[in-house]
């Protein structure tokens, strides 16, 4: 049984985030797949949305997940200079700059929304990435508190 | 422009003196055609933008600390007359205080308005008084005439005289403001005509918001939402601001719906987070949106932030150059990344 | 008839006998501002104001109500009400001029063919307790209305209480007020000198409201100037914010949206409060909008409030509370939009046009 085999099976018990992901079609997509292939093991706690690129994301995607009870949201883009569309990760990154600054001074912990780079031949690095971040998620525990009502 | 303590009447005096002086030769030499300024409101705490376009009306034009509304917001979509079929923009004198004069500025920088076709009549602004307050702290109180004298703020009502210290009842963000007319823009020089400023932002320590950045997630929600669950949704702050010029606002898009319009406390902070999010490195803080909102919530807490978060990531101040692209428009190789998650 | 009184300190009694049968909804303060809520503790009512924030029109026909939910089974659908239409609600200090609004809304929702049978239940399970005003407002003008408003109109309450300063006066209006105040047999009668006092205030009251709109013939007056360039100069200023609608104590339209849950296949539908200043408030499917320009959504407030609905139901739609004129960003008042359309038939006045 392999480490993080092991380190699964310790976790069964424990609360598991629903986390959304939205990966660039280009890097990240590639390099979860890599993670797959590779048969690196990481948390069942993400759920991939593919799109064509970090810039794709509108700010809305984001709070939306959040209000529709997410715990937690993922971007991840290709890292700087190796942009599909030459620049969209670095409009991106500033949309997501501001965007975190705002909602951590909203109250909602900064820990929630995550941003990260993940090249298509970086699948481990995809796997330390999420496995970080699902502990960093298991500390803030669930979202409830910008969670739409019912 | 350094404001004589206990002067605060006389000033505006002299401001409304040359204003209208300005705005006289502007309209007298056909240089404008249309004059946008304050006049007199009707009920004590209010001032009415009005739109001049004889000479002889110039007199209704005033000046006081209670002219809140950003005037740059009716030129966008610029002010057009049909002559023979077509569509003539009109020549347009604005009173500028600094927040006007740098939202033009900034609108100009995204083509929302042609500065060829508008005056800036720049005035040194010596701060918005912050009625909300004002309204609130009196209570149930009507009052029926507000004046200013000698650094401090007189209400009159029927049974009561109560005064309150000028400094301690401008908006939040006039408080802090260190453009108090309009930013001088060489490339410009000749729109603005009246009083005008070095565009330099000055040095500003963000301490009003230390004590909420410094509380705990929880706390700093129980603030947010102590401070918009008053929100009725009538998206006044949106109508008032200069930046908010949208054809359709993303809360009104239904294909698909976005956002709810309900009520909820979590419909309520998204509306604001997002209207936050959209004109982030865009505000210039003039405080139009907390002046206009019936219920009295003070969103200059949310802007102040947006000022920060842009100065302090961006080196930027909006409305203040040319040159410089605001930051949402742009991007660059080495901008800092602390806030993403590494391996380390 | 006889009055009676209610001592200032037998409010508590007041309210701990009633709130038993009621929802109990008072003044009070909520960040800085007076509004009409569901009352827990005497304490936090609040007894001298002027008038509330928003009007308490938000008890009955609230700025966000659920209508029913809805449960997506397969190809079902099942639908629940979710309102309990059986709760009563009480207001406590309810001013004249919103009392009287509530018969504005009535006509809406509750006449003609189609009625609105959630607005009529609750309603019908409404007990107004009005409350004179001893101090009107500089904007208010309701003594200006057809109605004959007074800021001590009792008509459209069921019990009716004029402040004596350390005492109310008490007067039971219609049957439902009648049962109640009987109920309450510890209250005291009035000596002969509180009603005379309660006279006095009134008339003191009225002769306070200094505002003066002349609202004679007004539909008429509006009738031939739909296209006069005045309504120009009167929207040239305004921000289109909607505020005026939004605190209007007669405004009744709604917006009906669906909020779907589509995580755990479950729905609800929503009504909200719309204005007619919202430039969305008329645009069609098809992108096509009549009112696509602030003047004439500015000209449709006013045309409703002092045209259509004098046609439509024969009374003016303003109660004249001030709140339009209290609350606008830009201090477009509308005593002064009244002035402007009475002169027009008076004399020529010269409308500046600025653009097109």
């Amino acid at each position: 049984m392999n480490e993080a085999a092991i380190e699964n099976k310790g976790e069964i018990k424990q609360w598991n985030p629903k986390i959304i992901a939205f990966l660039c079609n280009w890097c990240s997509y590639a390099g979860a797949d890599l993670a797959g292939v590779s048969r690196i093991q990481y948390p069942p706690t993400i759920r991939v949305v593919r799109v064509p690129c970090s810039g794709r994301i509108n700010p809305f995607f984001i709070i939306k997940s959040l209000m529709d009870g997410w715990d937690g949201v993922v971007v991840s883009g290709c890292h700087p200079g190796d942009c599909h569309y030459i620049s969209g990760n670095l409009v991106a990154r500033r949309r997501f700059a501001i965007l975190k600054d705002l909602l951590d001074f909203f109250g909602i912990e900064p820990e929630r929304v995550q941003f990260m780079w993940a090249s298509a031949a970086e699948g481990e690095r995809f796997a330390v990435l999420i496995k970080k971040i699902t502990k960093l998620m298991r500390k803030v525990g669930p979202n409830d508190r910008f969670k739409k009502k019912w | 422009m350094v404001i004589l303590m206990g002067n605060i009447q006389e000033e505006n005096k002299n401001i409304e003196h040359s204003m209208k002086e300005v705005a006289y030769n502007l309209l007298k030499n056909k240089e404008v055609d249309l004059i946008i300024g304050y006049a007199k409101g009707t009920i004590p705490l209010s001032s009415s933008p009005s739109f001049i376009i004889n000479q002889k009306d110039v007199d209704n034009l005033i000046w006081d600390n209670l002219c809140h509304v950003n005037l740059a917001r009716y030129v966008v979509p610029p002010i057009t007359k049909i002559i023979d079929n077509e569509n003539i923009p009109l020549k347009v004198g604005i009173v500028s205080k600094g927040c006007v004069g740098r939202s033009l500025i900034h609108l100009a920088k995204e083509n929302q308005v042609n500065l060829e076709n508008i005056k800036i009549i720049g005035i040194s602004c010596n701060g918005i008084i912050n009625r909300k307050r004002i309204e609130k702290e009196l209570g149930e109180k009507e009052i029926i005439e507000l004046s200013v004298m000698n650094s401090e703020i007189i209400a009159k009502g029927v049974d009561f005289v109560k005064t309150f210290f000028f400094d301690d009842y401008l908006n939040e963000s006039c408080k802090k403001c260190k453009i108090k007319a309009p930013p001088m823009v060489s490339s410009q020089s000749n729109v603005i005509v009246g009083g005008s400023v070095e565009s330099s932002s000055g040095e500003d320590d963000f301490s009003d918001l230390t004590e909420h950045e410094s509380k705990t997630p929880e706390e700093k929600w129980q603030t947010i939402v102590e401070l918009l669950s008053p929100c009725t949704r009538c998206y006044a702050c949106r109508e008032a601001c200069p930046m908010c010029y949208c054809n359709l606002c993303f809360v009104d898009q239904n294909k698909p719906i976005w956002f709810g319009k309900t009520t909820d406390m979590s419909d309520i902070v998204s509306f604001h987070l997002v209207r936050a999010m959209h004109v982030a490195g865009r505000c210039v803080a003039c405080g139009s949106c907390s002046s206009a909102c019936p219920m009295g919530i003070d969103l200059t807490f949310i802007t102040r932030k947006l000022e920060k978060i842009v100065k302090q990531r961006f080196d930027f101040t909006s409305g203040l150059s040319f040159d410089i692209l605001p930051p949402m428009m742009t991007q660059k190789m080495n901008d800092k990344e602390d806030f993403m998650i590494g391996e380390h | 008839m006889t009055d009676k009184i209610l001592k200032k300190e037998e409010i508590e009694k007041f309210y701990l006998d009633l709130s038993r049968y009621f929802n109990f909804f008072a003044p009070t303060k909520e960040n800085g501002n007076i509004v009409f809520k569901k009352i827990t503790d005497p304490c936090e009512i609040i007894f001298d104001f002027l008038n509330s924030k928003v009007p308490p029109k938000e008890i009955v026909f609230p700025r966000m109500e659920t209508l029913f939910t809805y449960k997506i089974n397969g190809k079902e659908i099942e639908i629940e009400p979710v309102n309990n239409l059986n709760e009563k609600y009480l207001i406590f200090g309810i001013r004249p001029c919103d009392a009287y609004s509530f018969n504005l809304l009535e006509n809406f929702f509750a006449s003609g063919k189609f009625q609105d049978d959630i607005f009529i239940e609750k309603r019908k399970n409404t007990i107004l307790i009005g409350m004179g005003c001893n101090t009107p407002r500089q904007t208010c003008f309701c003594t200006s209305l057809d109605h004959g408003g007074h800021p001590h109109r009792m008509d459209d309450v069921d019990i009716f209480l004029t402040d004596l300063g350390d005492k109310y006066l008490m007067r039971s209006i219609s049957k439902m007020g009648k049962a109640i105040i009987d109920k309450l047999a510890w209250l005291s009668d009035a000596q002969r000198k509180d009603v005379a006092k309660a006279v006095e205030l009134s008339k003191k009251a009225e002769e306070l409201i200094k505002t003066k709109v002349d609202l004679e013939n007004i539909a008429e007056t509006l009738k031939p100037h739909f296209d006069h360039p005045l309504w120009k100069e009167i929207s040239e200023n305004c921000l289109g914010c909607g505020t005026c609608a939004f605190l209007c104590p007669t405004c009744t339209c709604f917006d009906v949206i669906d909020e779907n849950d589509h995580y755990n296949n479950r729905g609800k539908r929503i009504r909200l409060w719309d204005t007619c200043q919202f430039c969305i408030y008329t645009t069609h499917a098809s992108g096509h909008n009549p009112r696509k320009s602030k003047i004439e959504r500015c000209r449709n407030r006013i045309l409703h409030k002092f045209s259509y609905y004098p046609k439509n139901y024969g009374m003016l739609g303003c109660v004249g509370c001030g709140r339009c004129i209290q609350s606008c960003p830009v201090n477009n008042d509308l005593r002064v939009i009244i002035h402007k359309i009475k002169n027009l038939e008076k004399e020529k006045i010269e409308v500046k046009i600025i653009a097109t």
